[in-house]
């Protein structure tokens, strides 16, 4: 069974009184340890389809199903708790709290979830993100590389089985950004996620294992590696 | 014009933008604007325009001729045969009351016959009353009055009056027109007066219009050298003056204390402006690099604070005029029973007052955004350009700040150690000026210290929220300390005021138990307030201490008499019975029977505290006083604790008084019953005696729990003033929180991101709230503590002359402190709301 499964989506949006069309009658299934890359212009629906797959929107029409479960049934709470153990979502701008220290930051999910034992997992998480030894130091005082190292390892605090991420190497140069993607490969084969990566880049798109080029809302083109 | 474009798109769009928040603003600079108004419009009518009722009819004359305890009637006669052409006006004045509507309505005694000869066409005075024919029929009457057009009076009506202690029926012969600064009163022929009010052969006043020349002092001078010692003789009003100068210290430490709330509004003005700038320094630095100049930054954030100033005036203004209207009934009630007998004059909401509000309004506005304006002014295009607003709001210089609060704590104590400038405490009020400071400015340090120490502390009872909430105070450090300082600085004034007040109320139980012996105390039924004591009359006296479960009376009596220019009360007692049960101390710390023994029949004198400190005189001193017709000496031979009268009272023996003031009717009765009699025969045997007399008699308890249920009124303006304070600062955290859920969207859609549900977001806003709360609470309780020290020890001090016992009123602040919390907490409802329904989609992609 396929860990997020699309089937027939559509996602319209009203702006200005206009209906947009995001998503246009689209299907994508992606199974744990498969690593999708989305590719397509600004405004093609790369952004919609990870909300969609993340749970954090619901479709106009079709079906969107993490785990088997189908997302349009939930309410509210039921759909955050979904988020809470399924989902690690992963942004460009790292999204990490300033306030927070490096340990504190990855351990916020699981503490938001009432979970127990939440600082051995978070170093636990840092180990995986090769971050050992910075747990104390807030985000200001780290690299753009070492933050968004530290927001995958936030992404993964729970037994997270999606890991959605939007242009993760967008702000960072091209060593920093190659690094980031090879770690985002291995932990999706060791942890098993089934990972989905909206970006611009060529280069990041040909580390994935499949290659989904979307166009007004359509899949024009899949290419499975 | 370009300019005011400008300013419309980069300012005022933006606060239209956030309309809550904006208008949350310009209601607390509203309600402080109204608040100082209201205290202005209502002081000045209960006491800056203070005339008193006894001026009601008193005509345009030069001087007035007064002596304490009444002028020999032979005086007027000396007077009007004098070779000048002199208008001489004796006048009785005292109070009546109607008993069915206990309207207490000032009673004057007038010359008619004479005066209605000599000016038969002054339209404003008396004499009008005196023209009419019918009327002059009357004169002579015993039961003949006029009376006030507004009393809604007719000629030929009957009307019962209780004078003293004694009810009776009157004819109404006329009506005269009470305007122009006459109000409602009861007008009688002097003989009549006399009769009625029992002062045979005296009058109270003589008023007298001299001719132009030789000059006013000149004639004060030649009148004086005619009358005996004890007579004294000023330019007419001279009263009223001494009882606005006396009103003074009250009229001025209300409008001090009304200004709480605009300095609580002053905080928020800052706090708006500094949000303002912090949100918009991109924005600046991008107007900048577009050619604006730093004036024209300051000009626009400074031209944000003028409007919001400007808005919070106007409608502070029709606020305020309505508050005032409750606050004036406060402040009459107050300078009734504690200063002298007066009507307040009507509320008058006049361009001055307008252009006041709207100085104040503005004024503090742009004087509380300057700092945050100027900073926006500095701001340089590049940087702001480049580096956002995180490091912005991260420059407060706490250690700095906390050096600068010690030195002005510092200079508070100093200036606390300094005496009354003019009688006003205002090295007092420097104080507390720089306890408030001091306290802002080391807030930023203690906000720090203890944000992380209790998001340590309430982690594990609280859960993630508090530690989210605790750091996202903590970072916006400046802005939290500024909400902090707000809420501080208004629950400090509570918080000082409610310490001063308890521990004022305290002492007066404390006083009263040593002060009121007596099993049974009773006075005339009529009008009693500070500076007029009605009198009971003397057989009565004489039959009460007959009864047979009385063991002693003390005849007390009271006047109201001028020393050095200001009125005092001189009073007399009966020393050998108050010495056998008087237990309160005396300054010297003597045995009270051993200074009451020397007071017996001597020219000596014991005084209260407020007497020494507004006259600065000492135990040892001697000072004389006008007393009739003589102006003997007396030495102070003692100063006793005294609450009842602001004004200072000076003591002397029953014989003493009847020496110089030869009326022997007392003002009050002090009842010792036999230790075997019941109290409740003795006071039935009491009213069975006092038939045909009104007077009222209290138990002792009955007689300290009204003395407390006015002590309590007049402080009723204190916690009103205090109440409207915390609210502004409630005001200013409800829109500090919207202001702070907008800016933190982003953050708060990360959480609901990371899995936080809507009730978590909730929680955390609100515990920002509590946690505001609780660093507020703390800071202002510590602050008010320092404040009450200030005003029980210093302003109180200086200002009235009282010493107050320090006392905790944990009841009152606890309450109060609860009330502010929940109050605080509350207001972190509504930016909870806004909070819970943000899109996280649209909050985390805007950036």
């Amino acid at each position: 069974m396929a860990t997020v499964s699309l089937q027939n989506v559509v996602k319209d949006y009203l702006t200005d009184g206009q209906r947009v069309r995001a998503l246009d009658g689209l299907s994508l299934e992606v199974s744990r340890g498969e690593f999708v890359a989305l590719v397509g212009r600004s405004g093609c629906g790369k952004s919609t389809l990870l909300n969609l797959a993340g749970a954090m929107d619901f479709p106009t029409s079709g079906q969107v199903l993490l785990d088997g479960v189908l997302t349009s049934t939930l309410n509210d709470a039921a759909l955050t708790q979904l988020r809470r153990e399924k989902v690690g979502i992963i942004f460009q701008s790292f999204q990490l709290l300033h306030t927070l220290t490096v340990l504190e930051n990855i351990e916020l999910p699981l503490l938001l979830a009432g979970k127990a034992n939440a600082r051995t997992t978070a170093r636990e998480r840092l180990a995986w993100v090769e971050l050992e030894g910075l747990g104390e130091r807030y985000p200001h005082q780290l690299s753009g590389g070492q933050m968004q190292r530290v927001a995958i390892a936030r992404a993964l605090v729970h037994s997270t089985s999606v890991l959605l991420a939007d242009e993760p190497t967008g702000n960072l140069d091209t060593v920093t950004g190659n690094a980031i993607l090879e770690l985002l490969r291995r932990l999706t084969r060791e942890q098993k996620t089934a990972t989905l990566m909206a970006t611009h880049s060529p280069e990041a798109a040909a580390l994935a294992d499949t290659v989904v080029r979307l166009r007004d809302g359509k899949i024009e083109e899949s290419t499975r590696r | 014009m370009s300019r005011l474009l400008l300013f419309y798109r980069l300012i005022v769009r933006p606060l239209l933008q956030e309309p809550v928040r904006a208008a949350l603003t310009v209601f607390a600079v509203a309600l402080g604007v109204a608040v100082v108004l209201a205290i202005d419009l209502a002081g000045t009518a209960a006491t800056g325009s203070f005339r008193s009722s006894m001026e009601t009819l008193a005509g345009d004359n030069d001087l007035e001729i007064t002596a304490s305890g009444g002028i020999p009637e032979v005086i007027v006669g000396t007077l009007a045969a004098l070779p000048y052409v002199l208008r001489v006006s004796p006048r009785i004045e005292d109070y009546a009351v109607v008993p069915e509507t206990k309207q207490s309505l000032p009673l004057i005694g007038l010359d008619l016959v004479a005066q209605g000869s000599a000016d038969a066409n002054s339209a404003s005075s008396a004499t009008n009353i005196a023209q009419f024919e019918e009327a002059l029929k009357h004169l002579g009457d015993n039961d003949s009055i006029w009376v006030g057009a507004s009393l809604g009076r007719k000629p030929g009506e009957h009307l019962q009056l209780l004078i003293n202690d004694r009810v009776a029926e009157y004819a109404v012969r006329g009506i005269y027109p009470d305007s122009n600064g006459n109000e409602a009163a009861i007008v009688m022929d002097l003989a009549a007066a006399q009769r009625a009010l029992n002062r045979f052969g005296r009058v109270d006043r003589i008023l007298v219009k001299v001719p132009q020349t030789p000059g006013l002092e000149e004639w004060q001078q030649r009148l004086r050298a005619l009358l005996p010692p004890g007579v004294e003789v000023h330019p007419q009003g001279t009263g009223t003056n001494e009882n606005r100068r006396m009103l003074a210290a009250f009229h001025w430490n209300l409008r001090l204390l009304s200004c709480i709330a605009l300095v609580v509004g002053a905080f928020l003005i800052y706090n708006t402006i500094s949000v303002s700038v912090v949100r918009r320094r991109a924005e600046i630095g991008v107007v900048r690099a577009l050619g604006a100049s730093r004036a024209a930054v300051l000009a626009a954030f400074i031209g944000e604070a003028a409007f919001f100033g400007l808005t919070g005036a106007v409608i502070g203004l029709p606020l305020g005029r309505v508050m005032a209207i409750g606050a004036v009934k406060l402040m009459a009630a107050t300078v009734e029973s504690l200063y002298v007998s007066s009507r307040p004059g009507p509320l008058e909401l006049d361009f001055a007052s307008m252009l006041f509000s709207l100085v104040i309004g503005v004024g503090v506005s742009v004087a509380s955004a300057y700092s945050p304006a100027r900073e926006a002014s500095l701001v340089s295009p590049v940087e702001a350009m480049a580096r956002g607003r995180r490091e912005y709001t991260a420059r407060v210089e706490k250690t700095r700040d906390l050096w600068l609060a010690l030195a002005l704590g510092i200079a508070a104590a100093v200036a606390s150690r300094a005496p009354a400038i003019a009688g006003k405490p205002l090295f007092g009020y420097l104080a507390a000026l720089l306890l408030v400071i001091a306290c802002a400015l080391a807030i930023p340090a203690f906000v720090d210290a203890l944000a992380s120490f209790l998001s340590d502390a309430l982690r594990r009872i609280l859960g993630i929220e508090v530690l989210l909430a605790s750091r996202s105070l903590a970072a916006s450090l400046r802005r939290t300390s500024v909400l902090v300082g707000a809420l501080s600085t208004a629950i400090a004034m509570m918080t000082a005021v409610g310490i001063m007040v308890g521990s004022f109320r305290e002492t007066v139980v404390l006083w009263m138990g040593g002060q009121l012996p007596a099993d049974l105390y009773i006075r005339p039924a009529g009008r009693e307030a500070a500076g007029h004591h009605p009198t009971l009359s003397l057989d009565l006296a004489e039959k009460i201490a007959a009864l047979p479960g009385v063991a002693a009376i003390d005849r007390l009596r009271a006047y109201e008499i001028s020393y050095d220019g200001l009125p005092v009360e001189l009073a007399s007692v009966d020393v050998h019975i108050l010495g056998s049960h008087h237990k309160s101390g005396f300054f010297s710390g003597r045995p009270a029977g051993e200074v009451l023994a020397e007071l017996h029949d001597a020219n000596t004198v014991i005084v209260s505290e407020p007497f020494t400190y507004k006259h600065r005189v000492h135990a040892g001193d001697s000072i004389t006083l006008s007393l009739g017709e003589s102006r003997p000496t007396f030495r102070i031979l003692d100063v006793y604790y005294d609450y009842g009268s602001e004004r200072g009272t000076i003591l002397v023996d029953r014989n003493t008084m009847l020496r110089y003031l030869p009326d022997p009717a007392p003002s009050n009765l002090a009842v010792y019953v036999l230790p075997n009699a019941s109290l409740q025969s003795v006071r039935a045997e009491i009213e069975q005696a006092a038939v045909g007399h009104r007077i009222l008699v209290f138990s002792n308890r009955d007689l300290r729990s009204e003395a407390i249920r006015i002590f309590d009124r007049t402080f009723a303006i204190t916690y009103a003033l205090e109440a409207v304070a915390v609210l502004v600062a409630v005001m200013g955290i409800a829109g500090a929180l919207l202001a702070l859920v907008i800016d933190r969207r982003r953050e708060l859609g990360l959480l609901r991101f990371l899995g936080a549900s809507t009730s978590q977001v909730r929680k955390l806003i609100l515990l920002e709230a509590g946690l505001l709360g609780l660093l507020a609470n703390i800071a202002g309780l510590a602050l008010g503590f320092a404040l009450s020290l200030i005003l029980i020890y210093v302003i109180n001090k200086q200002s009235f002359g009282w010493t107050i016992r320090f006392h905790w009123p944990v009841a009152v602040l606890l309450a109060g402190l609860t009330i502010v919390y929940a109050a605080t907490v509350m207001a972190g409802l509504y930016p909870a709301r806004v909070a819970v329904q943000l899109n996280p989609l649209e909050v985390i992609h805007e950036e």
